[in-house]
């Protein structure tokens, strides 16, 4: 592909517009049909889907199909009917696990079940300390344990909460995290405390993933947990046998 | 142009159109087995909505946009299936070349179809002096305080060459006063005057007999409508809410030149 395109810079221009369309790549297509909905819109990834005459492409942190002549934007969901498969779901719990897999324990506030309790599941929940209904999943924090679900918090303050940016810095910086964790989630101001943390690269990460808003609780595989299950211990420990179970072949 | 992608639906888990009504069953429901074979692509289509949905009505199976898809008009919604059944796409069908949103578009035909379906006889009609210039069908609830004050300038509307045809539209939905309310003055031996008077804030007698209120509650929700009032222009398009009476001349007369001929 180098070599081509080296020699047709020397080709005529009218030569090397023909070749160029002629050797439009998937990522080319799809960037012209969204940039002519949204100028400057930016396309994070494309692939090619089962839907038929479709690529699949991130972009602006969301799933969109775009057909593979650029003429058509389909901005939604698509279902593979046969097989019972949300394929947006899919393709977006896919990118969230291998996106997670790279967020080493280091940027994670970690509250795993203690001895002889065994973790049976890892949640990676994205958390703001000025949310209530973050709060309110940190209060069942002992149940999710007993049961063996260990959460892995992310911070990431909303913008529409002015000072949870602070507060998350607060608590990274603490010298008892997950006391400072628990503390903001029953209410208490951490203060102000500054030193290196991950708040603003987790919070780029998670706009890139589509997470907009918190709780969001993704289950090993990267799919996301309703929040009505989420708040229940029984209920979140069912789902995520369910699912496991569902994972083995 | 944000608004091109609008809606964010990951995190919040809203789903799109038929999402709302069922899409649930998808994981639920026992599948039919896929006419992926049929010569017919209609029949595999029908039955991939059958499958996910299986209470819905089809109203319409027509070829999509791009190639290979058929469109499925379904509880007022458009979704597209591939010809083989095998997959199905909901949401919004963007044109890069027009720059349209083909889904809202085609929505929006079938709309103002399903509107204009609703005979004279149902509607409640407020008639312009002589040959009206406009005729507006306006989705109306008796408790909305907008709708009251659009009601009492009727007059003025009507006299400057407006029809205004009402449909029901109880917000609160069946078994609530406001529905009651819509099905007394629908009984009322005078019903435009019962109509008036209950805009007015006079109580209507309780009553009961056959009457249109539940499916023009249904074709609303159907057709869009979330709040009331809700005025639909001639050519289907929404307006909106409450406008005093010459702004919705002024409004009407800018769709009439926007429009030279209906789509």
């Amino acid at each position: 592909m180098r070599h081509h395109r080296r020699f047709l810079l020397l080709a005529s221009a009218g030569l090397l517009l023909a070749a160029h369309a002629w050797a439009a790549t998937p990522q080319d297509t799809v960037r012209a049909a969204l940039g002519a909905l949204a100028p400057g819109i930016q396309v994070e990834a494309v692939q090619d889907s089962p839907i038929p005459g479709f690529y699949e492409a991130i972009a602006g942190g969301r799933f969109v199909y775009v057909s593979k002549d650029g003429r058509y934007v389909v901005d939604g969901t698509a279902y593979d009917v046969a097989n019972k498969d949300d394929l947006t779901a899919s393709s977006l719990a896919r990118l969230r696990k291998q996106a997670l897999d790279r967020i080493g324990p280091d940027k994670r506030i970690v509250f795993a079940p203690a001895q002889p309790v065994a973790t049976r599941h890892t949640l990676t929940v994205f958390t703001d300390p000025d949310c209530p209904f973050c709060h309110r999943f940190h209060q069942h924090m002992a149940e999710y344990n007993a049961k063996g679900i260990a959460v892995d918090y992310l911070l990431f303050p909303l913008s529409i909460h002015p000072g949870a940016d602070r507060k998350s810095e607060a608590i990274w910086c603490a010298k008892d995290r997950q006391a400072a964790l628990t503390a903001a989630m029953a209410g208490q101001d951490p203060g102000k405390a500054s030193c290196p943390n991950p708040v603003a690269e987790l919070s780029g990460l998670g706009a890139t993933l589509g997470i907009r808003g918190t709780p969001t609780v993704l289950a090993e595989d990267g799919s996301q947990i309703p929040g009505e299950l989420a708040f229940s211990p029984d209920q979140l420990a069912a789902e995520l046998d369910r699912r496991a179970a569902a994972r083995q072949p | 142009m944000r608004d091109v992608l609008p809606t964010p639906t990951f995190a919040t888990g809203r789903g799109h159109a038929l999402g709302v009504l069922a899409l649930g069953a998808l994981f639920a429901a026992a599948l039919l087995p896929l006419a992926a074979q049929a010569a017919d692509a209609d029949t595999a289509v029908r039955a991939a909505v059958a499958a996910l949905a299986p209470q819905l009505k089809i109203d319409k199976i027509e070829p999509a946009p791009m190639a290979g898809f058929r469109q499925v008009i379904v509880g007022g919604q458009v979704v597209y299936v591939s010809d083989d059944g095998r997959y199905l796409m909901q949401g919004t069908l963007f044109d890069t070349k027009a720059k349209v949103d083909l889904t809202s578009a085609r929505a929006a035909i079938e709309h103002k179809t399903r509107v204009d379906a609703v005979p004279q006889d149902q509607r409640i009609v407020f008639g312009a002096a002589g040959k009206p210039k406009y005729k507006v069908t306006v989705f109306t609830d008796i408790d909305c305080g907008y709708c009251r004050k659009l009601h009492s300038e009727i007059a003025e509307i009507n006299k400057l060459g407006i029809e205004v045809d009402y449909l029901f539209f109880p917000r609160s939905g069946p078994n609530t006063p406001s529905f009651d309310k819509a099905v007394a003055v629908w009984c009322a031996a005078d019903r435009k005057a019962a109509f008036t008077a209950a805009k007015a804030g006079v109580e209507p007698k309780p009553a009961q007999c056959d009457n249109p209120v539940a499916a023009q509650f249904a074709l609303g929700n159907e057709v869009g409508v979330t709040g009331t009032p809700t005025i639909l222009a001639p050519d289907g398009s929404r307006i909106g809410g409450y406008l005093p009476p010459d702004q919705l001349l002024a409004r009407l007369q800018a769709l009439d030149k926007k429009t030279p001929a209906s789509p």
